[in-house]
């Protein structure tokens, strides 16, 4: 079974959980073995939202999984960008892992998001997944149904 | 033993916080003015014992004469941080040994 992991970020944005959970049962669907690496209050959002495990099961610290993370460790990166720090970690994954990689960037000021695209795009060559989105997770979400829809084809 | 910049960073009080709070690239500016030196390195090597997280090329500022690192510290919901910190001399050397574009200023 292929193995993907989702990064999480900070847990300010009140889209990222939902999102999180989302994108982690799309990929169970599609057919992969999940991971989210999170910061231990995005774990405790996650832990509330789905307290009985259907769509995560596996959850693992994410300085645990960046200390011991090595390259192709995982199949499939999906990381959530939403600060200038999502940005740093998530091309940290990207060159460490050296695998197909996705990142999911949203931002309600238009130039912060702008600045985190241009930063990933000089810097990997993720498919980038972008929208304008902070409460509402919409957007970002009909964009993700897009992007993962060529994993399922 | 090896140097821990997680467990020397809640233990000690020798170390100096240069800017807190900032984005990577007003980071990686204020080492790249305060070392006298500055090697260069991977995301996601290992300096003092933990990964560097940043965009690349991370700079890591060295201090032959004082014997100190000055390096970016990442976290998720804190931005980054620039730390300077006294070392061993064989920690620069670890340093020199994993920089991909080592540069003199």
């Amino acid at each position: 079974m292929k193995k993907a992991l989702i990064l999480l970020g900070c847990p300010e944005s009140p889209s990222q959980t939902p999102l999180a959970l989302y994108t982690a049962h799309k990929l169970t669907k599609i057919g992969f073995e999940v991971t989210v690496a999170s910061t231990p209050s995005a774990s405790k959002l996650l832990e509330v939202s789905d307290s009985e495990e259907f769509y995560v099961n596996k959850k693992i610290d994410l300085e645990l999984c960046l200390e011991d993370l090595e390259e192709k460790e995982y199949d499939l990166l999906v990381g959530f960008v939403h600060k200038d720090a999502a940005v740093s970690y998530f091309v940290t994954f990207y060159h460490i892992l050296n695998t197909k990689s996705i990142a999911i960037v949203f931002e309600k000021d238009s130039d912060l998001l702008e600045k985190f695209l241009n930063d990933l795009k000089e810097n990997t060559d993720a498919t980038l997944i972008s929208a304008r989105a902070y409460h509402n997770p919409t957007p970002i979400r009909v964009k993700i149904d897009k992007a993962f829809k060529v994993l399922e084809d | 033993m090896s140097f821990c910049l997680e467990l020397h960073l809640q233990q000690s009080e020798d170390y100096e916080i240069l800017i807190s709070k900032a984005g990577f690239k007003e980071a990686k500016k204020v080492i790249e003015n305060h070392s006298p030196r500055i090697l260069y390195v991977k995301p996601g090597a290992k300096v003092l014992g933990a990964r560097i997280i940043g965009i690349p090329p991370i700079p890591i500022g060295i201090d032959e004469t004082q014997s100190r690192i000055t390096l970016p510290y990442t976290k998720p919901c804190h931005g980054t941080a620039v730390v300077d910190l006294p070392v061993e001399k064989e920690e620069i050397d670890k340093v020199k040994a994993i920089a991909v574009n080592p540069m003199k200023k």
